[in-house]
C-alpha cells in the first residue's frame, strides 16, 4: 500500500507518465487506486507528431500496468517521510 | 418473471402460439362453448420446418409468442432504428402508428385473469414485445416526425431515468402520468402533428435493448409520475427496503397503468370525442392490421379489439383510468401547440445534436440500479479503506498533516468519501444539489467499506483453516469460501493490493549466526589491543572525579593508540559496516515504534531504543554508536532519538560520543590532515552533521546541562582523544568550541546568581590547562594551509552560483572562547602562535580594501570579505581588549 499512500498524496500535481509503450503524457493527477490506475486531467503528448491521435484527448484513464514511470517534482516527494514509511512498511510485513 | 410480461393463461400454451386476436377469440369461444376440440392446424406453427433449439420453452418469454419463426431481431440498442427516427419525415406518422403493439397484455390483467380464471382474458396482449425488435420494417416507420415533437433537456432526461431507476413502480400514483412522459422516448414517439398522444404502451420505454432492471419496476412510463421529494431520500435504501416488501401481487399492477391503452381507448374517446384522440385509434387498428398481417398473423378486425378491451376495462379501477385520461389530454394540447412552431435549421441542427447526446446517455444508463453501483462502490471502498490508517497509510496521512502544518484534519474515511465523491461526480448531490447527502451518504458507504474490510482477514482465515481441515482428511465444508467471488470477476483478496508480488525474494538472514561469528571476531581484536601501552593513564588519574570504568578505559586506550585514520578499519572494529547498518535500521524501528506510540497516545518506552544505541556496549573496541554517525541516516535520525532520550541517558550517550570523538568519521574527514582533499559528497556530509548533531548538542548544553556535566564531557574529549589531531577538524574544532563557550557563559552566569564552589572552579582550571596544554605549541595548527582552503572553495564553488570563500569565522570563534576561559598567560600564548594568522588576515584583509576601493562588480564583494575578515578577527581580539580596524590593531575602547 506505500505506493498507493504516496500517490495519493500527488493528486492534484502534475505529473508526467511515461507509459510501456514509450507515450509519455503530462497532466494533473486526478486520482489514484489501489491497482495504481490513474487518472489523468488536462493532459498533452510530450511527443504531438509522433502521437497525433493523442492531441484531441483532454483526460484519460491510464491501467497501473501500463505505467513505466511517473515524472515527479522533486518538492511533491517528502524524502524523509518517505524513508519512514518505507521502514513502517517493512516492519509491519515481518511481524 | 418475464422481460415484457407473463402469461397467466399457461395452460393453453399452444393455442397461445397462433398470436392475434383471432386466437383470442377463439379461446374466448373455448371457454365460453365449453370445449371445442383443437384444429391442429390453427395451433401449429411449423416449428418442424426448422432445427431443433435448446431451451425453446424460454422462446416466447424473449420473443413473443406471435413472432413468425425466421425473424432477424435486434436486441442492440437499435441504432439502425433509431438513426431512421431522426430522419424519418413528419409525413411519416401515419405509419409510424402501425409499430406499437396494441395487444400488450398488462400485468394488472394477468393477475387478474389468475385470480378469476372465469374472467376473459385477452390472450392477444400476451408476452407480445416490442415490434420494432424483430419488425426492421415497423421500426423504422414507428418513430414519427421526432424533430418536432418535443425535445426534452438533457437535465430532464436524465432526472427521468433516474427516476425511473430510483422508484419502485408501485410508489407511482398512476393518475401522475405525467403528460410528456411519452415525448421523452429518443425515439420520438413524441406525439405527431395529429396528436394522438395517448401512446401504445410500452413506447416510453425505449423499445430497443433498454436495459431494464428485470423487476420490470423500471417501465419507464411510471417514472416520471414520481414526486419529487422521492429523490431526496437515499435511493439504495429505497430500493432496498421497498422491494422485498412488496408483496408480489401487487407488483403486476404497476406497468399495468402504461400497459392497458386498449382498455382505457374506449373509456377515453368517449369524452373527448371531439378531440383528436379518436383518431389514433382508427390508425392504430389499421396499423396493427397491417403489422399483424407484416407479421404473417391473421389481424383481427378493428371492431374485434374493442370487444376484447371491454372485459379487461372492467377489472381495472375505473378511477384510475379517469386519472389517466386527464393528463394525456393536456398533453395532447400541448404538444399539438408546440408542434405549430417551425423550427430553423439552426435549432434544428441544435435538436439533432442533443438527441445524438440523449442517444448516448440513454444507451447504457439503467444498466445497474443504484444499488448495484453502491454495492460496487463499496467493494471498490473496502480495497482501500483501512482500520488503521497510521500503518497502513502512513506516507499519506503524516504528508497530509505536514501540508497542514501539523492540524490534523478531516478524519481518513471522510477524505475517503469525499474523495470518491468527487470521482463519481455526484458531488453536486444531483437535482436538488443535497452535496451535503450526497456526502452523508457516501461516508456511510466508507463505513461499511471499513466492516467489509474488517470482515476480509476474518475470511481469509476461515479459507486457510477450510484447507487445513482438507490437508488433514476431514470432510471440510468448502461454503466457507468467499461466496462473493467470481460475482464480480475476481475479487482480489486484500493481498494483491496490498501485498503485491515482490520481484525480488530475500530469505530472513539469520541474523543470530552472523552476530555470533562477529563476536567471535571481536574479542579477538579485544585480545590484540588490550596490550597496547597506556600513556595517558596516569593523567587520567589524576583527575579522579572522572569514573571511567577500568576495563571501558583500556578499551578506549588501545583503539586510541591504534588510531588508524581509516574509516573501513574504524568500521570493523565497532562490529563492521553490515552490522552497524542493521543497527541503524533497529535504531529507526525502535524510534517509529516510540512515535506511533506517542502518536497514539500511549505510554513510551526508551528501554528497547536504548539497548539499540550500544551506547554503553563494551564488546567493540570503537562503540557502535559512533560507527552508526558515519552514516548520514545515522546522524538524520538523532534529533529523534533525542525526543525520546532521558536526560541522563542524553548525557551518558553524549560522553561516549566526545570520548570516541577521534573514531568519528566526520571529523576524519573533516579535518585537513587526514582528508586535504575532500570530495564534494564529503563536504556535504559535514554539512549534514553540522546542522543536524552540532544543533543537538548546542541546545542540549545551553538548555539542561549543568556545569558539572560539561566539565565531565570536556573531559572526556581531552583524555580520550588528540586533541591537537581533533581541532585540526572543522567539526572537532566547533565541538571543543561549543563546549568552552558554553562553560565560560556559565561561568560569568553564576558570578552573579550563585557562585561556583571552589572544587568546580579549580576542576574547571585543572582541566582547563589540560586542554592548553594538548594544544599548545599546535594552536596554529588549527588553521587549513592554503591548498586545503583552495580545494574546498573550489569544491563548494562547484555547487554554488556565487564566489565562495572560505569561512575561518570557526577558528577565530574558538580562539575566541579560548581565549575567554583562560589567563593572561594563555591568552598571550595564544597571540603568540597565531600572530602570523592575524597578521596574514589584517594584510588580506588590506588588499581588498584597495580592491574594494576600485570600480567593478567585484568591489562590492571584496568591502563585503574585507568586511568579514575584520568581524572574525575582532572577535577573538575583541576578548583581549584589541580591535582591529583598517589594517591596525588598537586597544579597545
Amino acid at each position: 500500500m506505500l505506493f498507493f499512500s504516496f500517490f495519493k498524496t500527488l493528486v492534484d500535481q502534475e505529473v508526467v507518465v511515461q507509459l510501456k509503450n514509450d507515450i509519455e503524457l503530462k497532466g494533473t493527477l486526478q486520482s489514484v487506486d489501489q491497482f495504481l490506475n490513474l487518472k489523468l486531467d488536462n493532459i498533452s503528448c510530450t511527443d504531438q507528431e509522433k502521437y497525433p491521435h493523442l492531441v484531441s484527448v483532454r483526460n484519460i484513464f491510464i491501467r497501473g500496468s501500463t505505467v513505466r514511470y511517473v515524472y515527479l517534482n522533486k518538492n511533491m516527494v517528502d524524502t524523509n517521510l518517505l524513508q519512514d514509511a518505507t521502514r513502517r512498511e517493512a516492519m509491519s510485513e515481518r511481524k | 418473471m418475464s422481460f415484457f410480461g407473463f402469461d397467466a393463461s399457461g395452460a393453453q400454451g399452444p393455442q397461445r402460439a397462433r398470436g392475434g386476436r383471432q386466437q383470442h377469440q377463439q379461446r374466448q369461444q373455448q371457454q365460453q362453448h365449453s370445449q371445442q376440440p383443437l384444429d391442429f392446424d390453427d395451433t401449429y406453427k411449423g416449428y418442424g420446418e426448422y432445427a431443433p433449439e435448446e431451451e425453446d420453452f424460454l422462446n416466447d418469454e424473449t420473443f413473443g409468442n406471435d413472432v413468425e419463426v425466421g425473424n432477424n431481431f435486434d436486441f442492440g440498442h437499435g441504432a439502425a432504428a433509431a438513426a431512421p427516427a431522426a430522419s424519418a419525415a413528419p409525413g411519416a406518422s401515419a405509419g409510424a402508428s402501425a409499430a406499437p403493439p396494441q395487444q400488450h397484455r398488462s400485468y394488472v390483467a394477468a393477475a387478474a385473469g389468475g385470480v378469476h380464471p372465469a374472467a376473459p382474458v385477452d390472450s392477444a396482449a400476451d408476452l407480445k414485445p416490442m415490434e420494432s425488435l424483430w419488425n426492421p420494417a415497423a421500426a423504422q416507420a414507428a418513430p414519427p416526425a421526432q424533430p418536432q415533437g418535443r425535445v426534452l433537456s438533457l437535465e430532464e432526461v436524465e432526472r427521468q431515468q433516474r427516476q425511473m431507476q430510483q422508484m419502485p413502480p408501485q410508489q407511482m400514483p398512476p393518475q401522475q402520468m405525467p403528460p410528456q412522459g411519452y415525448a421523452m422516448v429518443p425515439q420520438g414517439y413524441a406525439i405527431p402533428p395529429q396528436g394522438y398522444a395517448i401512446p401504445p404502451q410500452g413506447y416510453a420505454m425505449p423499445p430497443q435493448g433498454y436495459a431494464m432492471p428485470p423487476q420490470g419496476y423500471a417501465m419507464p412510463p411510471q417514472g416520471y409520475a414520481m414526486p419529487p421529494q422521492g429523490y431526496a431520500m437515499p435511493p439504495q435504501g429505497y430500493a432496498m427496503q421497498q422491494m422485498p416488501q412488496q408483496p408480489m401481487q401487487q407488483m403486476p399492477q404497476q406497468p399495468a397503468v402504461p400497459q392497458a391503452p386498449v382498455a382505457q381507448q374506449p373509456v377515453a374517446q368517449a369524452p373527448v370525442a371531439q378531440q383528436p384522440a379518436a383518431q389514433p385509434q382508427l390508425d392504430r387498428s389499421a396499423s396493427s392490421l397491417s403489422q399483424n398481417s407484416q407479421s404473417g398473423t391473421p389481424g383481427p378486425a378493428p371492431m374485434g379489439e374493442a370487444e376484447l378491451a371491454a372485459p379487461v376495462h372492467q377489472q381495472m379501477p375505473q378511477q384510475m383510468q379517469q386519472q389517466q385520461q386527464m393528463p394525456q389530454q393536456m398533453q395532447q394540447g400541448r404538444q399539438r401547440q408546440r408542434n405549430r412552431e417551425p423550427l430553423t435549421p439552426e435549432e434544428q441542427k441544435r435538436l439533432d445534436i442533443r438527441h445524438a447526446k440523449v442517444e448516448k446517455i440513454l444507451k447504457h444508463s439503467g444498466l445497474m440500479t443504484p444499488r448495484d453501483k453502491d454495492f460496487i462502490t463499496r467493494y471498490q471502498l473496502s480495497q482501500i479503506v483501512t482500520e488503521d490508517p497510521y500503518n497502513e497509510d502512513f506516507y499519506f496521512q503524516v504528508y497530509k498533516i505536514i501540508q497542514r502544518g501539523g492540524v490534523v484534519g478531516e478524519s481518513n474515511k471522510g477524505l475517503i468519501a469525499r474523495a470518491y465523491l468527487e470521482h463519481s461526480g455526484h458531488r453536486l448531490g444531483g437535482r436538488y444539489k443535497r452535496a451535503d447527502i450526497a456526502l452523508q451518504r457516501m461516508q456511510s458507504q466508507v463505513e461499511k467499506a471499513v466492516t467489509v474490510a474488517k470482515e476480509r482477514p476474518l475470511r481469509k482465515q476461515e479459507k486457510e483453516l477450510a484447507q487445513q481441515q482438507e490437508q488433514e482428511g476431514e470432510a471440510a465444508s468448502g461454503a466457507a469460501a468467499d461466496s462473493r467471488d467470481g460475482v464480480l470477476g475476481r475479487i482480489s483478496s486484500s493481498l494483491n493490493s496490498k501485498a503485491p508480488r515482490r520481484q525480488l525474494q530475500i530469505p530472513a538472514a539469520n541474523k543470530d549466526a552472523l552476530l555470533n561469528s562477529l563476536l567471535v571476531n571481536d574479542e579477538h581484536h579485544a585480545r590484540a589491543s588490550a596490550a597496547a601501552p597506556d600513556a595517558l593513564m596516569e593523567v587520567t588519574e589524576s583527575l579522579g572525579n572522572v569514573d571511567l570504568s577500568q576495563k571501558s578505559r583500556v578499551r578506549r586506550r588501545s583503539s586510541y593508540a591504534f588510531s588508524s585514520v581509516d574509516q573501513s578499519s574504524v568500521m570493523s572494529r565497532s562490529g563492521g559496516r553490515k552490522f552497524v547498518l542493521s543497527l541503524i535500521e533497529t535504531v529507526y524501528e525502535e524510534v517509529l515504534e516510540l512515535e506511533a506510540n506517542l502518536r497514539s497516545g500511549k505510554a513510551t518506552d526508551v528501554q528497547k531504543l536504548w539497548e539499540a544505541l550500544h551506547i554503553n556496549d563494551e564488546l567493540y573496541e570503537v562503540c557502535p554508536f559512533i560507527s552508526m554517525l558515519s552514516f548520514d541516516k545515522g546522524i538524520k535520525i538523532m534529533p529523534r532519538i533525542f525526543n525520546f532520550l532521558e536526560k541522563e541517558q542524553k548525557l551518558q550517550l553524549l560522553q561516549t560520543f566526545f570520548s570516541e570523538l577521534s573514531h568519528l568519521n566526520i571529523i576524519i574527514i573533516s579535518s585537513y590532515k587526514t582528508n586535504p582533499q575532500p570530495s564534494e559528497a564529503q563536504l556535504k556530509q559535514i554539512d549534514v552533521f553540522q546542522t543536524v548533531f552540532l544543533k543537538i548538542i548546542v541546545s542540549f548544553l545551553s538548555s539542561s546541562s549543568n556545569f558539572i556535566e560539561i566539565m565531565g564531557l570536556l573531559l572526556h574529549l581531552i583524555k580520550n582523544n588528540s586533541v591537537s589531531f581533533i581541532s585540526t577538524s572543522k567539526i572537532g574544532l566547533n565541538l571543543i568550541t561549543v563546549l568552552i563557550s558554553r562553560a565560560a557563559l556559565i561561568r560569568q552566569d553564576t558570578n552573579r546568581s550563585n557562585m561556583l564552589s571552589s572544587p568546580e572552579i579549580s576542576t574547571w582550571n585543572e582541566i582547563y590547562d589540560k586542554l592548553f596544554t594538548a594544544l599548545e605549541s599546535k594552536i596554529a595548527a588549527v588553521f587549513p594551509p592554503r591548498e586545503y582552503i583552495a580545494k574546498v572553495t573550489e569544491k563548494s564553488a562547484g555547487s554554488a552560483a556565487a564566489p565562495q570563500h572560505y569561512d575561518q569565522a570557526y577558528i577565530w570563534q574558538f580562539l575566541a572562547s579560548l581565549a575567554l576561559s583562560g589567563k593572561l598567560n594563555h591568552q598571550r600564548i595564544i597571540i603568540d602562535e597565531v600572530r602570523d594568522q592575524i597578521f596574514g588576515t589584517l594584510a588580506e584583509a588590506g588588499q581588498l580594501a584597495t580592491a574594494a576601493a576600485g570600480p567593478g562588480p567585484d568591489a562590492a564583494d571584496s568591502r563585503y570579505r574585507r568586511d568579514k575578515l575584520y568581524q572574525d578577527l575582532n572577535l577573538f581580539l575583541n576578548v583581549m581588549g584589541l580591535v582591529a580596524r583598517d589594517g591596525e590593531i588598537s586597544e579597545l575602547k
